[in-house]
């Protein structure tokens, strides 16, 4: 069976995407910017925490692996694209702040 | 004081370690000691994680990689090998990856690095103090004697897990910032906050995890450490550096026990002069150690006229070093 929608029920979808609108309206306005930054910056400090737990696959001596090969499944997608940026980079130190 | 009343005393030192240079008799009186402790009716695990293990030899029954093995009644023991346990170690993090991404085979460049992680000399030694953490963790004797590698590698931990810490320490640091952009990024982006991290989870268990290793070692509560020294000179010398070494990362030391020393009596027989120089060598050896570790040394064990191999010869000398007859 079909629901058949009563007028305040329509008015109340039309209200909400409004209100979904502004609500976007002002994220793209105001967050949005912020939110990208941040998640840049995340970035970074998930390719620095690489870095500094398997810095050995690029050659730089890191301390004992023992531990560290606990934490390498956990990472696995994003090894590629470290490899890639950390690589990438003129100088390294830029990449890491 | 003697040996047995120290053992009588601290009933809570349930970790018992031997160290010295190679070759001294630290085996030999893990075994002893072992010996001891089982027939006063304590259940006692003499372990070993050195490749070049001698348990197997002293207890002459093959051990190594099989797990605890009971050797008497009330005694066990245990080899652990360092390497096969790399080996699985290795391959369960392999599976974890495949079983964690739906993978059929592990990435190139992923396989080689779990392969060269091998190759590292810290490896082992953190395998084997992990390895140490998983025997000793389980709690189901009174008595745990580990029977260490030459001094190096327990100091050589030591060192490494203060490292560790400190290493550690940083991290958590950085994955904590960086869940709090998780957070901020959620909360800007008006989506739930994401799940746990796995990631932190895991660097806090091997915090968990190397803290436990060196306390094993340095809980004075808990450990008894026994330096094991011959009457030559050289020997005290080096007993007396590691002493201090030991005591710079809070080994707490329990005492020494002074191998092979020749019968003064023998002086007053026909002997040849070899074995009067080697005598007299010793008494100038055993004024030095009187001189420098006076009331610490807890026993003084003679040489045996053959070598200390299976529990019948176990016993006599379990009897000398603890000055007490066992049934």
């Amino acid at each position: 069976m079909v629901e058949k929608k009563t007028p305040e029920q329509e008015k109340e979808n039309i209200g909400s995407k409004i209100v979904g609108f502004f609500k976007d309206f002002t994220y793209g306005m105001a967050t949005h910017g912020m939110a990208r930054q941040a998640l840049k910056t995340r970035s970074s400090m998930e390719h620095l925490f690489i870095l500094i737990t398997m810095g050995d696959m690029l050659g730089i001596p890191i301390l004992p692996p023992y531990y560290s090969l606990r934490l390498l499944p956990h990472v696995v997608p994003q090894i590629t694209t470290w490899k890639r940026r950390m690589l990438r980079e003129k100088d390294l130190m830029d990449s890491m702040y | 004081m003697s040996l047995a009343e120290v053992f009588e005393k601290h009933p809570n030192r349930r970790y018992i370690m031997y160290g010295g240079k190679g070759g001294l008799g630290k085996t030999t009186f893990s075994a002893a000691t072992a010996y001891y402790l089982a027939k006063k009716g304590k259940k006692v695990l003499v372990f070993s994680v050195d490749p070049q293990a001698s348990l197997s030899d002293i207890f002459e029954r093959d051990i190594f990689g099989k797990g605890n093995i009971e050797i008497m009644q009330n005694l066990f023991a245990c080899e652990v090998d360092a390497d096969r346990r790399i080996q699985d170690y290795q391959e369960e993090i392999r599976q974890k990856i495949i079983d964690m991404y739906g993978m059929k085979k592990i990435p190139e460049e992923i396989e080689s690095y779990i392969k060269a992680s091998s190759a590292e000399p810290a490896m082992e030694e953190s395998a084997i103090f992990d390895a140490v953490v998983d025997i000793v963790v389980k709690g189901d004797f009174d008595y745990y004697i580990y029977d260490l590698v030459p001094l190096g590698h327990a100091l050589y931990y030591l060192s490494m897990a203060a490292i560790y810490d400190a290493w550690l320490e940083k991290i958590t640091g950085l994955r904590e910032q960086m869940r709090e952009y998780d957070r901020a990024i959620s909360t800007m982006k008006r989506e739930k906050t994401t799940e746990e991290d796995e990631i932190y989870n895991e660097l806090m268990y091997i915090k968990d995890r190397i803290g436990m290793s060196s306390k094993i070692m340095t809980d004075t509560e808990k450990t008894a450490f026994f330096f094991v020294v011959n009457p030559e000179e050289m020997t005290i010398v080096d007993t007396e550096k590691a002493a201090q070494l030991f005591a710079k990362y809070n080994v707490p030391l329990a005492g020494y026990v002074v191998n092979r020393v020749i019968d003064r009596n023998l002086l007053k027989e026909n002997i040849p002069v070899y074995l009067r120089n080697r005598i007299d060598m010793q008494a100038k050896a055993l004024d030095t150690i009187d001189q420098k570790f006076g009331s610490s040394v807890l026993s003084m064990v003679p040489e045996f006229d053959s070598e200390i191999k299976g529990l019948d010869s176990i016993k006599p000398l379990a009897e000398v070093m603890f000055e007490e007859k066992l049934s």
